[in-house]
């Protein structure tokens, strides 16, 4: 799936039918699903935060696909309505049938720097091991999961890497807004920007010596070169 | 043929800055329908004596110039209580329906701007039916003695329908005053009338100009839109009056039927009191540090000197400034108009001259977005974009607002905050989502498409005191990028302005407010 890859990025598609049933309190799975997606909403943070070198995800039940009009109204459409010498109800019984899904999926698109060897079997074990429950809590209800539920749970994250590579769809969605460095680099270099700024604004007009001493302050304080600490936490969306 | 409009179906608000022609004091009056019947009555009795934007003048067969101009528009409820068809009603934008207070959020309107600290009549407004801000008259006169006369008869008028209508109070006057009026007037200095407002810049320059305003669409340097080949154009009327073809070729969406709509459009009502002394203090503060001194500093904050408004892209520094004042002495009206209106960013894409988040720049960036830096260009440096759009205001020139409105009160006091003091701003836009909101939200409050990151407009930004109210603010005075200067950042910005109230308006046609008088509009 090159087409997946930019750089050190990877846009993972995956698309996991669900279950076509209902709990006893008649609500789909499907709708259980989105109940614990739209859950997360009102958590301080998205579980997905934990999962390490995740740009950026999106999760999201799909219903249906939309269709706006009728297929089909090619050229000879056209010249059919002008010149009818097929029968409308003929023709329209040579159209194309509209597409419907076979079932409602849960997507989830992801994407993450995978690094020179494109390691999604590790992003995806790091996945499982970050946040097994909140995972559990969404995909119990999706076709096939069961072969992860049920393996010994030492087992499990290899079958959720096969399982989710079984769901994995070619599609490339990236979102903007990365630079093709490890997440820690990422923040680090937000964090960097950010306090240099604050710095830059603090000690405008200075003299020289007071200046250096103050950078080198600042260095000491910042630590350019410890990607882990002081740095921005992963999923941070304000300043 | 050039486009010529029916200025007697325009009410003369929409063409007319009122304060510009003669017009140095004004009162705006705001009434609660309590009966819809008497309520129309009363509208079409007060739409006889409704100024148009005609020309006037005192030859056989011209329109006087009006003691006093009067000019009506109303909020979605008062039309409501006047009984306009569902169906029309429903073809308002919905942020009219929602009203200014509801869309706080969009327009940054957070601490002390909130509306819980707005005036009680903007407070109140939408949250007691008989407290509801419903009908809004405008008095401009030609002299306070004429205003007063005038309010008289508007009061009599009033009480002529037995509490078919009232006038609601609440507006913040003098010393915690409460009064039944917003009072505003043009500044006098020397006994002078000023285009100033009270931190002392010159206003109302550079309004827009659009096809088939009389006089201005003449002159559309600077106040117009550029065209390909650097030249300036009127911009379409439609972004400023309803039924008419904007910059899009396509028609405003507007109320049915076009008789409702048809040369009318929405009016943005915003009372923005000044925090003088904040402001003076400030500017001394970083005027002692900052390498040009504190006059070019204020200038930086609006991209115009305070004393003239010449603008700083024409006169970046005290030399150019001397040349500038020389020939604009000398200059006449039209002259003047052209010296102060017509320029563009083109020479200054780094912002050296007029920084991102001054005001001209915020309010009307005219092509300096279209700006892009490539790798091996200078570090901080931008340059024009040529040929990533058709002409070079097509980013701005459907973000255009018609500014109307008058400073209001008095400052006493310059090393205080707390007097009455402020503008009355009023915008005209034929959308206020895609005009007003726009500009207040993206390029007032934030500075992204500026390249500033969230650096907000330095005067009427919302900034945050670190506290309470979001980051502390910055914005930084760009310098050349070939320089060996350092930019200058101005840390810690305060709030200057607070909004204390406002309103979204429908500015009706005359032929509107005859329908609405009479209940005849009919959307089918």
């Amino acid at each position: 799936m090159a087409g997946n890859i930019s750089g050190n990025a990877y846009a993972l598609t995956i698309l996991s039918p669900i279950i076509d049933g209902f709990t006893q309190d008649e609500i789909a799975y499907a709708d259980i699903v989105r109940n614990h997606l739209q859950d997360w909403n009102a958590l301080s943070n998205s579980p997905m935060v934990a999962v390490p070198n995740t740009y950026l995800c999106r999760y999201f039940v799909l219903d249906d696909v939309y269709t706006e009009s009728l297929p089909g109204a090619g050229v000879l459409d056209t010249l059919s309505d002008f010149y009818p010498v097929i029968s409308d109800p003929r023709r329209r019984k040579m159209l194309p049938k509209e597409d419907h899904l076979k079932s409602r999926y849960l997507v989830f698109s992801s994407n993450f720097y995978c690094g020179p060897n494109v390691d999604l079997d590790g992003y995806l074990t790091g996945m499982w091991n970050a946040m097994s429950s909140s995972i559990t809590d969404v995909w119990q209800y999706c076709y096939g999961f069961k072969d992860v539920l049920e393996a010994d749970p030492a087992q499990r994250p290899e079958r959720f890497v096969a399982y989710m590579k079984k769901c994995q769809r070619s599609a490339a969605l990236f979102f903007v807004g990365s630079n093709d460095e490890p997440l820690d680099e990422q923040l680090k270099a937000l964090y960097l920007k950010q306090e240099f700024s604050r710095f830059a604004a603090d000690n405008q007009g200075l003299d020289t010596p007071t200046l250096k001493s103050n950078f080198r302050a600042f260095l000491k304080r910042v630590a350019p070169t410890n990607v882990s600490s002081p740095t921005w936490a992963a999923g941070k969306y304000r300043l | 043929m050039t486009k010529k409009l029916d200025l007697l179906d325009i009410q003369g608000n929409v063409i007319r800055a009122y304060g510009r022609f003669g017009f140095p004091v004004a009162r705006y009056v705001f009434l609660n329908i309590r009966n819809s019947a008497k309520g129309r009555q009363f509208i079409g009795e007060i739409t006889k004596k409704v100024t148009t934007s005609v020309d006037w003048g005192d030859g056989p067969g011209q329109i006087k110039r009006p003691q006093c101009a009067i000019n009506l528009a109303f909020t979605y409820q008062g039309l409501k209580h006047l009984e306009l068809p569902t169906a029309s009603l429903m073809g308002f934008s919905p942020e009219f329906a929602a009203g200014m207070k509801t869309r706080k959020d969009i327009l940054g309107d957070d601490g002390p701007s909130a509306p819980r600290f707005w005036d009680p009549i903007w407070k109140t407004n939408r949250v007691e039916r008989h407290k509801d801000v419903h009908v809004f008259v405008a008095l401009n006169a030609q002299s306070q003695a004429i205003l007063e006369a005038s309010y008289g008869e508007l009061v009599n008028t009033i009480n002529q329908y037995d509490g078919g209508l009232v006038i609601i109070g609440g507006h913040l006057g003098e010393n915690g005053a409460l009064l039944d009026y917003q009072d505003v007037n043009v500044l006098m200095k020397n006994g002078k009338p000023t285009a100033n407002e009270h931190f002392g810049y010159s206003d109302g320059i550079a309004d827009p100009v659009f096809e088939g305003m009389p006089r201005d669409a003449q002159n559309p340097g600077g106040r117009g839109k550029q065209l390909e080949d650097g030249t300036w154009a009127p911009l379409a009327t439609g972004e400023f009056l309803l039924g008419h073809i904007d910059e899009a070729r396509e028609y405003p969406p507007a109320p049915d039927p076009i008789l409702l709509s048809r040369n009318g459009t929405y009016m943005v009502y915003r009372k923005l009191h000044e925090n003088v002394g904040t402001f003076e203090a400030y500017l001394d503060e970083h005027g002692k540090k900052y390498p040009g001194g504190k006059d070019l500093l204020a200038a930086k904050f609006v991209g115009r000197w305070r004393d003239n408004g010449a603008p700083l892209v024409k006169a970046p520094d005290a030399a150019s400034k001397a040349k500038f004042d020389a020939e604009f002495a000398a200059a006449d009206d039209a002259g003047r108009d052209n010296m102060l209106s017509n320029f563009t960013f083109d020479d200054d894409m780094s912002g050296a001259k007029c920084p991102f988040s001054s005001h001209i720049r915020r309010i009307n960036p005219r092509a300096s977005l279209e700006m892009i830096h490539e790798p091996g260009d200078t570090p901080g440096s931008l340059k024009m974009n040529k040929t990533a759009f058709d002409t070079p205001g097509a980013l701005s020139n459907r973000r255009r607002l018609l500014r109307r409105g008058l400073p209001y009160g008095i400052c006493k006091d310059r090393n205080r905050d707390d007097g009455n003091h402020g503008i009355i701003i009023m915008m005209i836009n034929v959308d206020i989502n895609r005009q007003f909101e726009f500009v207040q939200q993206q390029w007032i409050n934030y500075g992204n498409d500026f390249k500033a990151g969230n650096d907000k407009e330095i005067i009427l930004g919302n900034h945050g005191d670190g506290d309470n109210n979001g980051l502390p603010s910055k914005a930084v005075i760009q310098v050349d990028p070939n320089s060996d200067e350092a930019p200058y950042i101005l840390t810690k910005i305060p709030r200057f302005v607070e909004t204390r109230g406002g309103e979204y308006f429908f500015v009706p046609s005359m032929t509107a407010l005859r329908m609405i008088a009479k209940g005849i509009v009919d959307p089918t």
